[in-house]
């Protein structure tokens, strides 16, 4: 199981298409994915569970990865919030 | 790590708390001192305290940081008390940072009294309501306020009164059988994240997130608002999780109930759920075994185990000597003929 700390870095924080491309990369790996806010722990695999976290610019996340390729989806997630989403910072 | 994570709320202000139990609740309280600011005070634990010996002076374990109710005894005790005697006595409390003081049964303490607790930055209240039921409302507000809480991963819905967790790999279709369900008349409490909430030791209420709602997605589709487009008729808000349906694809190697449906349990937050699970496989109808399984339940529930009745007749028949060979359920002449 691997656990990370991720940032919301880009300025919109993680709406309605932060979301989507979050569940898309997650949903492409076999290991289980979670994302928790606050103990408030959501599947990443789950578009109405991302939103739900309603994560701003600047909030902290714990992404929880659990499987067999957990280290390349740990990895392809944390990138994702590295580059804001490709979105402005 | 501890998995799944729990959360609950460790704090709620005084000023939260008396619009709760006056809006929600229905209780009736008045603010005795309207000038201290109850937003600024915050209650953290669901028990409550009687103050009798605090005010007789032993603090030694008081828990000062409950919300302190004076019923009758009190604030007849505070009353035999000389002015300076009673002033003290009620010191004790005011001494400690205690979150509120509540009056039941329309007791009143002299204004002075009052006047200490306002100094002290300790909202005071007055009910009208008699101490064990005034208790016993708040008590069981504040439970549910600090109650265990997780998000739960799967859809819930009331079907003919029992509340079916659905839960299962993402993909595997829960969401399609909850919207078959609402569409065949049942009533969805929530999709993709139910709130589950710890009420007493074994009932478990579900509920959906107040940003989503009843707000639902279809894969190929996207979201979907069932509120909209249903109507009222096929949402409601929270309902007790009962069974948790699992639903799984289809695996060669496990065996699955053939006579007792329900068997398994699930536990979520240490309560144990009775579980079915359901194998997913080319034609299977799930919402009518969704439908099927909660009339079952009811069934069971109400005293009848198909199970167990099948099982019966058949050991009395395996008992009897007669014809070995299975019979007819029903003579033609005898009833329904045509």
């Amino acid at each position: 199981m691997i656990e990370r700390e991720v940032t919301i870095r880009n300025r919109a924080g993680l709406h309605t298409r932060p979301a989507s491309m979050l569940v898309k990369t997650a949903s492409r790996f076999e290991s289980a994915v979670y994302l928790c806010r606050d103990n408030y722990e959501i599947n990443g695999k789950s578009v109405i569970g991302v939103m739900t976290l309603a994560a701003e610019q600047g909030a902290v996340l714990t992404l929880v990865v659990e499987g067999e390729d957990e280290t390349e989806a740990a990895d392809a997630i944390e990138a994702l919030f590295e580059d804001g989403f490709g979105e402005e910072l | 790590m501890d998995r799944p994570r729990t959360f609950q709320k460790e704090s709620i202000t005084v000023a939260f708390m008396v619009r709760q139990l006056r809006e929600t609740v229905g209780v009736e309280v008045t603010p005795a001192n309207d000038a201290v600011d109850a937003a600024e005070r915050s209650v953290t634990e669901s028990t409550l305290h009687r103050p009798g010996l605090a005010l007789t002076g032993y603090v030694d374990l008081f828990t000062h940081q409950r919300v302190q109710i004076l019923g009758n005894t009190e604030t007849r005790y505070l009353r035999q008390l000389d002015a300076a005697d009673r002033r003290a006595a009620f010191g004790h409390l005011t001494q400690f940072s205690v979150p509120c003081i509540v009056l039941t049964d329309g007791n009143e303490v002299d204004a002075s009294l009052v006047d200490m607790a306002t100094e002290a930055g300790i909202p005071v209240y007055r009910t009208p309501l008699p101490t064990v039921q005034f208790m016993s409302s708040l008590r069981n507000f504040l439970a549910d306020q600090f109650a265990l809480q997780r998000a739960v991963h799967g859809s819930l819905v009331d079907v003919y009164g029992i509340g079916l967790l659905l839960i299962g790999p993402p993909g595997i279709g829960k969401s399609e059988v909850a919207l078959d369900l609402v569409e065949r008349g049942h009533r969805l409490v929530a999709d993709d994240v139910v709130i589950a909430t710890q009420r007493d030791e074994s009932i478990l209420m579900g509920a959906g997130t107040d940003l989503v709602q009843h707000f639902m997605e279809v894969r190929g589709l996207g979201l979907v608002d069932i509120r909209s487009m249903f109507g009222i008729r096929s949402i409601r808000f929270q309902k007790r999780i009962e069974i948790v349906v699992h639903m799984e694809l289809w695996d060669e190697e496990k065996e699955y109930t053939r006579i007792n449906m329900v068997k398994d349990t699930h536990e979520i937050l240490g309560v144990d759920l009775p579980m079915v699970r359901v194998p997913i496989t080319p034609g299977k109808n799930i919402t009518v075994i969704c439908e099927v399984i909660a009339t079952n339940y009811l069934l069971r529930h109400y005293g009848h185990d198909p199970a167990e009745v099948f099982t019966e007749r058949l050991r009395n028949r395996i008992q009897q000597e007669g014809p070995p060979a299975p019979r007819r359920g029903i003579e033609y002449f005898e009833r329904d003929y045509e």
